[in-house]
């Protein structure tokens, strides 16, 4: 932890703290005690000769020295030394030193600077330590009590750009991804200036994962430093710094704070990202069910009336020929009109993504005949042939929503095959799926069109006459495929005619069990 | 003449109601209408009536809890509901309705479905031990199936199925009853034990099983035969 930080000056000045000292007073008070003591010793000399009287050096020196350092201790250990020889060592008020015993007291004494300045500078170090990484921990802890009350991405961003410009006294640019690409969300200060170069350093950084820019391994020309922010799931946003002097942005001492404060920055990221995700996942729901109910609802107020019309024209007893043409245009336009608006309703349930499937196992013969059974006005004197394999594997789909698959096809055979052209329905097993098919005797497609057809409104040049939404093939298209079934279309070899056909991959096939 | 049948008919919309007042008055039936679930309840004491139209969008309650009152009083219950509201119909089929149909319905159709579930409920338990369905003919007493006068021969699972249907012709049977009622109860989802019986019996009765004129599958909800 101590080599991670670096030496003492450098923490202090991360940390906003300044030695208590300036060398000036340093020497002027060490010199004053220095004074003080030879007052005192001469004082105490007068009354008679002691000559353990240097031992009273030893307290400036000390005090120098652990006070204001080695320099003042080893200069206050000379002041000591030339004081003691010039007052009290004879030959008295000269320098010269008469008795070797007397030159031993002058190394002591500066051998007691030198050793107790080192001591004491080690204690300073150790306490300017203990306090710079306090003023860390305080600083990181600031700021993740900052970061609890933050609930947005730009909040966070914001925080963390002026927290960082604060704490290591640089610019500070944040980049998230966003509808226009990686882009700034926030900085200390405002209105950066951002290069091409620096935001494609910004970019390598967020793609990569790993820093970039000025004093990195990649992009070293940008003048920012890019580190990326980032949790488990990936990188989140990169910040820059960079600063105004042109200096490295950030010292190798200052780094692990720099370091702690993204990963700090990064969890609480993470964590308004889910927050954000989970009131989008409630918001869709919501949306989801709102739709739900608008459509019952249309759907209510649309087929209400529709059924008093349908039902009091079906009830009408014409009076003479022409009510009886007239009655019955009423009643074919009534019938047309309830068909579109459950297309249109379909439709709309399709679009929304409001389709809610039961899946089963069906038959398809079944599902056939039954919905040959419930289009059998519209199909009125039209010849149906159904070649179904009788061994066919069931089918897995939703009952209902393949139901109107087979209406939708069997009605478009119906208008679009020709004044009286037969239909033909056949399902089959090739090649591990089954393919049920719809063919008429119409026109057929053409060329070129077999994609398009299905699409949303689409109706084929010649074919209008025979109206229709242009909603049916488009239903049978959502429908089988939010099931998970292919539909195709393609003209049939032996002649004019369409064929539409839905295929049911093996995943949607069980076969029959024995009874 | 004895008293003419009751029908009560509840649907919150008045439109709906003097629409099928008008062709049940000519059908010669009683018509009471009610629009909410409490006049419903109430005219279920009043008016006794033999048979309900239900509409399930009731304003004040939801129309599946009036099921079990109505059965409970006595009459038999039609459900009428939007046509893609499959759950909604087997719910209430299996609360114990007798038959539904779809809105916009026709009200031929709807005098049809009134005449099938008043023969079924006044017949009660002394149904008809003999059923005729084209060729086919299901005789519940002796337990067999002939076509064409020959007997043929079912499997009990078969038997129990067309016996089943036969026991109120024209009445849809849901998927859950049938396989509670054949292979008991934890099978309710089995639907494909349904599909292989009704793959067998067409193959042993029925003359083209593409074209089944013995009983027919509504998608998603149940079986219903087709007498005549």
């Amino acid at each position: 932890m101590v080599s991670n930080v670096g030496s003492p000056d450098r923490v202090a000045r991360i940390a906003g703290l300044e030695m208590p000292r300036s060398a000036l007073t340093g020497y002027l008070i060490s010199l004053a005690l220095t004074v003080l003591v030879t007052l005192a010793g001469l004082a105490i000399f007068a009354r008679g000769n002691i000559t353990n009287i240097g031992l009273l050096y030893l307290l400036p020196v000390l005090v120098a020295a652990t006070r204001y350092g080695m320099r003042t201790g080893i200069v206050t250990g000379l002041a000591c030394s030339l004081a003691y020889n010039f007052f009290f060592i004879p030959p008295t008020h000269t320098f010269t030193i008469d008795n070797p015993q007397n030159i031993i007291t002058v190394l002591v004494l500066l051998g007691v600077a030198v050793v107790g300045s080192q001591l004491a500078s080690k204690v300073r170090e150790q306490a300017l330590l203990a306090q710079a990484s306090a003023a860390q921990n305080s600083a990181l802890a600031d700021f993740a009590r900052q970061l609890t009350g933050v609930s947005t991405a730009d909040a966070l961003a914001q925080a963390l750009c002026a927290e960082i410009s604060r704490l290591l006294s640089v610019n500070a640019v944040l980049l998230r991804p966003g509808e226009d690409g990686l882009s700034v969300r926030s900085a200390a200060p405002p209105a950066p200036v951002l290069e091409m170069l620096d935001i494609a350093a910004a970019r390598w950084c967020f793609d990569m994962g790993q820093a970039a820019g000025r004093g990195s391994d990649a992009l070293t020309a940008s003048e920012w430093q890019f580190y990326p922010i980032g949790g488990a799931s990936g990188v989140l946003a990169v910040i820059g710094l960079s600063r105004s002097d042109a200096r490295e942005p950030v010292s190798p001492a200052q780094l692990p704070l720099l370091v702690r404060l993204i990963d700090q920055a990064g969890l609480a990221m993470a964590r308004i990202a889910l927050t954000e995700d989970m009131a989008a996942l409630a918001q869709a729901r919501e949306r989801d069910r709102l739709r739900q109910a608008l459509l019952s609802s249309v759907s209510h107020d649309l087929r209400t009336p529709l059924t008093t019309i349908l039902g009091t024209l079906n009830d009408m007893r014409a009076q003479g020929p022409e009510q009886e043409v007239q009655l019955a245009e009423a009643r074919a336009e009534a019938e047309r009109l309830h068909r579109f608006v459950d297309n249109l309703l379909d439709m709309a349930r399709i679009e929304s993504g409001a389709l809610h499937q039961k899946v089963e196992p069906i038959d398809l013969s079944e599902a056939v005949a039954s919905a040959l059974q419930d289009m059998k006005r519209p199909l009125a004197g039209r010849q149906v042939d159904v070649a179904i394999a009788s061994d066919l594997p069931l089918a897995l789909v939703d009952p209902q929503l393949f139901h109107h698959c087979l209406i939708n096809l069997i009605d478009n055979a119906a208008k679009h095959g020709g004044s009286a052209g037969g239909i033909e329905v056949v399902a089959r097993q090739a090649d591990g799926a089954i393919v049920l098919s719809v063919a008429d005797r119409g026109p057929g497609i053409p060329p070129g069109e077999a994609l398009r057809i299905f699409n949303t409104f689409i109706r084929l040049e010649g074919s209008d006459r025979t109206g229709g939404s242009g909603l049916g093939l488009a239903i049978v298209k959502g429908f089988a495929e939010a099931m998970g079934l292919s539909v195709s279309a393609e003209n049939r070899e032996d002649g004019p005619g369409a064929v539409f056909a839905i295929r049911f991959g093996p995943e949607k096939m069980k076969e029959v069990p024995t009874a | 003449m004895t008293v003419p049948v009751c029908v009560l008919v509840v649907d919150d919309e008045p439109a709906i109601r003097r629409l099928l007042r008008a062709s049940l008055d000519r059908s010669g039936y009683r018509v009471v209408e009610a629009g909410t679930a409490r006049e419903t309840t109430s005219a279920l004491h009043i008016d006794k009536p033999d048979l309900v139209l239900l509409d399930l969008g009731l304003p004040d309650r939801d129309g599946l809890e009036l099921i079990p009152l109505i059965k409970s009083a006595g009459a038999a219950t039609i459900v009428v509901s939007a046509r893609d509201a499959t759950e909604q119909k087997v719910a209430a089929l299996d609360l114990g309705a007798d038959d539904y149909v779809s809105k916009p319905f026709d009200s031929e159709e709807v005098l049809a479905r009134i005449r099938v579930a008043l023969r079924h409920r006044l017949a009660g338990e002394a149904e008809s031990p003999l059923v005729q369905c084209g060729p086919v003919e299901i005789d519940l007493a002796a337990r067999m199936v002939r076509r064409g006068g020959v007997e043929v021969h079912l499997t009990p699972r078969e038997y129990g199925f067309l016996a089943e249907l036969a026991k109120s012709p024209g009445r849809v049977v849901t998927h859950a009853q049938l396989l509670r009622a054949i292979w008991g109860p934890g099978h309710e989802t089995d639907v494909e034990y349904l599909r292989v019986a009704a793959r067998s019996i067409r193959r042993k009765l029925e003359d083209d099983p593409g074209r089944p004129i013995l009983f027919r599958n509504e998608p998603g909800v149940g079986y219903r035969l087709l007498p005549g």
